[in-house]
């Protein structure tokens, strides 16, 4: 069993990292809970599902990730920035926009499951442990994107101002750091991220309209037990999780059922006992 | 007299920032105490501290013989302590009325203005700070003066033996700062301890009889309002960030 | 301290107040109009819409009292509707409970639900609030899809059916309108209450609220009970039209129903609740040539009305009426 919960707690906690990181970044910049992240996920999935047949998976997958991140860049500037001073008017316009993405692949699509055939084919065995190839790639990409991202934000300029703006948004916009600017480059980055997991997990999964909230929760959860804001928070916080549903999963007497309820276990005791999460900031509120 | 509040070695930390550096002093029943300090000095810190706000870093803050470090706003607010906001705050939706109404639908509002009537009751404190006759009105629209004493009506809708104000004559013009200082004054008459802080000591120098000065966090001279404004640890504390003082 | 101060005398004078009132009559001509709708028009088909119409404006207005009067957006509403449908459709297939007692037992189910939900979320704000409140309702959703065991008691995907039919559609009706008016005022009292003046407080400034000696967590919860407590009664109501419930009921699906309702009609209104809940369910019925786009409309809609319109589509129009109320009672 240790081995199963090594191998496919990884892959697990590398799809996770890729949810998260761009979940916990916008809000770090913002203080935007955005509710359209699962949607985001949902949405790339099916233009790939539905361009597959023109293009094939390659073109697909560049056509998805750039109309994610044209999607995420219309959100911020004609829906998130103009709303942002009530908090509320966020949520409930993210909201509304996840609702939208469901509808919108129910009406152009069908509410049935659909198969996305996996680009990279075959079997790997690691560990005595036979393993999807698919998913050896999405645990590589993911780290590799990681590494990518954190390099971004520490070393470019734009980046550079995605952290100033998180640690203290007033003091960034009084040394003239477009705050507008970097909010949309931030959940332009976060839907790049989602591409990316779809890219990487999408395929050889199941896809159906509904998944995108399930995804949110995801995301969710993780960021809450991480730290809300904090991008190392939400890595580990990732991996941590990955491993305690995967161990759920194989734990005898449980099974995935129950590693089902792992995010909201998750999410109850972090605001129970440590609402800030794991490597939060104190005062979350 | 009697001891009303004791703070004791109290500290606030933000991040690598000391807002408030092992801070001590006391404030007897029925004494009006002022607090002056350049801009960052923490006074709204310690003003936060005391009343429950933030959570210090180590201290206590002993009112009326009550521990009260680490009680909840609401439940120091209900010991008898009530405060003001440097930055106004309200409830933007309710009129005037109702804003000093939710005061006093406190536990310890109730408690004293129960047998009134709120609404008679709220009236009554309106019409003690002069907003009377705007009762109906949301504070939305009121004149920067007004919110001041708005503020403090709502803060007396409590029933306080003790009031804090954060810096009650900030942004007023002259006749406005007259008003509050009356109002202030028939206060102090009626017995309510007050603890009150100014930006410049020229606000306070009437009106006190006692000031401490804080800066960087710290408690720096402690004395009437004449001999405070003329220390020389004061002076440089101002002259430093070339403020005005006195 | 929680005693809820509703001092009946002053509340029947604001009644007197706010019935000659222009929003006042709207409404009491409104409600007159549709207990007179069933005898004129005799028709089944648009007696069973109303009666649909009728519980989901109960449901909007629930929503309306939480999130528009005391702030707390919630976006696991259906949890209230969901978990009240169920334990009111358990204790009439499975106990033969009459419906009545279901009801209030559902009701009770959602208050219990309310504070499941609130005392862990209270911690949070805001948009965490919204947030972990759909959390809940998508755990939920998945703990009632799950497989055996679990399936055995909580009826799996299939959940519950065969709830015996309503005997007559009319009475059922009245009965419905006579739930909805109840609700709807006694949702209304409680805002216009002492009770709804610190639940607006809290809305408007916390930190100002708690200076002012308010324990707000306990409003807030109070606030969640309240409004579980009316979804309840709505989840219920509904479950015995349907006569049936299933997990789909804790899908976000029903959480934007009435946060769709609410907010066509205005947010922090109440009774804007009928007028949305109205036009969703009538414009629903003429788009339904078109009735997969359907969701995709309103989702739109709402969409465009947190953008644009954050007084709702119902205020601006309702105040253009008025002007010309005001011309004609002034006349
Ligand atoms: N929540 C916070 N996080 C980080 N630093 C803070 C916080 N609150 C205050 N500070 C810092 O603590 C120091 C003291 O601030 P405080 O507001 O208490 O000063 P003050 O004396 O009230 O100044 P002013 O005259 O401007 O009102 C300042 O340097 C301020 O930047
Ligand atoms: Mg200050």
């Amino acid at each position: 069993m240790i081995e199963e919960v090594i191998i496919f707690g990884t892959v697990q906690g590398a799809l996770l990292a890729l949810l998260a990181l761009g979940f916990s970044l916008v809000y770090g910049v913002g203080g935007v809970l955005n509710l359209a992240h699962g949607a985001f996920y949902l949405i790339t999935a099916y233009i790939i599902f539905w361009t597959i047949p023109l293009f094939g998976f390659t073109v697909s997958a560049i056509v998805g990730l750039i109309a994610v991140m044209g999607i995420a860049a219309f959100t911020s500037l004609a829906l998130i920035k103009p709303l942002q001073d009530t908090h509320i008017g966020v949520v409930l316009v993210t909201f509304a926009l996840a609702f939208f993405f469901e509808q919108f692949v129910k009406y152009f699509g069908d509410p049935l499951y659909h198969y996305i055939a996996p680009w990279v084919p075959g079997f790997i065995t690691l560990l005595g442990i036979n393993l999807q190839a698919q998913l050896l790639a999405l645990v590589i990409g993911s780290i590799a994107l990681v590494i990518v991202v954190t390099l971004f934000i520490n070393k470019t300029k734009i980046g550079k101002s995605i952290r100033a703006v998180s640690q203290d948004a007033e003091a960034a916009s009084l040394v003239g750091i477009n705050t507008d600017l970097v909010l949309m480059t931030s959940l332009v980055l976060s839907a790049l991220l989602v591409g990316f997991a779809v890219i990487f997990y999408a395929p050889g999964n199941y896809i159906a309209p509904h998944i995108g909230w399930r995804y949110l929760l995801l995301a969710f959860s993780v960021t809450i037990f991480g730290g809300m804001g904090s991008i190392p928070g939400s890595i580990v916080g990732a991996f941590i999780m990955g491993y305690a549903t995967t161990f759920t999963d194989y734990f005898p007497m449980l099974g995935p059922e129950y590693s089902q309820l792992i995010p909201i276990v998750v999410i109850l005791v972090m605001l129970l006992i440590r609402p800030q999460g794991l490597l939060g900031k104190e005062e979350v509120q | 007299m009697t001891l009303l509040l004791e703070v004791k070695n109290l500290t606030k930390k933000f991040g690598g920032l000391t807002a408030v550096n092992d801070v001590n002093f006391e404030i007897e029943r029925g004494e009006i105490l002022g607090l002056i300090g350049p801009n960052g000095a923490g006074k709204t810190t310690l003003f936060h501290l005391i009343s429950g706000f933030e959570k210090a870093n180590s201290g206590t803050v002993r009112f009326d013989g009550i521990d009260i470090t680490g009680l909840k706003p609401y439940q120091i607010v209900n010991l008898g302590m009530a405060r003001t906001f440097q930055l106004v705050r309200s409830f933007r939706f309710l009129n005037l009325l109702d804003n000093v109404a939710v005061a006093i639908l406190s536990a310890r509002g109730k408690a004293a203005f129960g047998e009134i009537g709120i609404d008679e009751a709220a009236s009554t404190i309106l019409s003690e700070v002069g907003l009377v006759d705007k009762a109906r009105v949301p504070p939305v629209i009121l004149p920067h003066g007004d919110l001041r004493r708005l503020e403090i009506g709502k803060a007396l809708g409590t029933n306080p033996e003790m009031l804090l104000l954060d810096e009650p004559f900030s942004g007023l013009v002259h006749e406005e700062k007259e008003k509050i200082t009356q109002l202030i004054n028939r206060l102090r008459t009626e017995g309510v301890t007050i603890f009150v802080t100014g930006h410049v000591l020229r606000e306070l120098m009437t009106l006190v009889p006692r000031v401490i000065a804080m800066h960087h966090g710290r408690l720096i001279a402690e004395g009437p309002p004449k001999e405070v404004a003329n220390n020389r640890i004061v002076l440089e504390a101002y002259l430093g960030r070339g403020e005005e003082f006195a | 301290m929680m005693r809820l101060q509703l001092d009946l005398r002053s509340f029947f004078e604001r009644f007197k107040i706010w019935a000659v009132s222009f929003r006042g009559s709207i409404t009491l001509i409104a409600l007159a109009g549709l207990s007179l709708f069933p005898p004129i028009t005799r028709s089944v088909y648009w007696t069973q819409i109303l009666i649909s119409a009728m519980i989901f404006a109960i449901f909007a207005a629930s929503w309306d009292l939480l999130a528009g009067y005391a702030g707390q957006v919630s976006f696991g509403h259906s949890v209230f509707f969901g978990a009240a449908g169920y334990v009111t459709a358990a204790l009439v297939r499975y106990l033969g409970v009459n419906w009545i007692l279901s009801l209030i037992a559902g009701a009770f189910a959602a208050v219990l639900f309310s504070l499941l939900i609130g005392i862990p979320c209270l911690r949070l704000k805001g948009p965490y609030l919204a947030l972990g409140t759909l959390a809940f309702s998508l755990i939920l959703l998945s703990l009632f899809y799950m497989g055996p065991p679990w399936s055995d008691i909580l009826g799996g995907s299939e959940g519950i059916s065969g709830l015996p039919v309503p005997p007559n559609i009319f009475v059922a009706f009245y009965l419905v309108l006579g739930f909805m008016i109840i609700s709807l005022f006694g949702m209304h009292a409680i805002v216009e209450s002492r009770l709804g003046t610190l639940l607006k407080a809290i809305r408007d400034d916390e930190t100002c609220a708690d200076a002012s000696g308010i324990n707000t967590t306990v409003y807030k919860l109070i606030a969640f009970m309240l409004s579980g407590f009316f979804a309840g009664i709505a989840g219920s109501l509904f479950v015995l039209q349907q006569t049936a419930v299933n997990p789909a009921y804790f899908q976000p699906l029903y959480s934007f129903y009435a946060i769709i309702m609410a907010s066509i009609g205005g947010i922090a209104t109440i009774f804007g609740s009928i007028a949305g809940s109205f036009i969703f369910w009538i414009l629903s019925e003429f788009l339904r040539p078109l009735a997969a786009a359907a969701l995709l409309i309103f989702a739109t809609l709402l969409i465009l009305i947190v953008r644009f319109a954050e007084e709702g589509v119902m205020n601006p129009v309702m105040e253009r009426i008025q002007e010309y109320w005001d011309k004609f009672r002034g006349m």
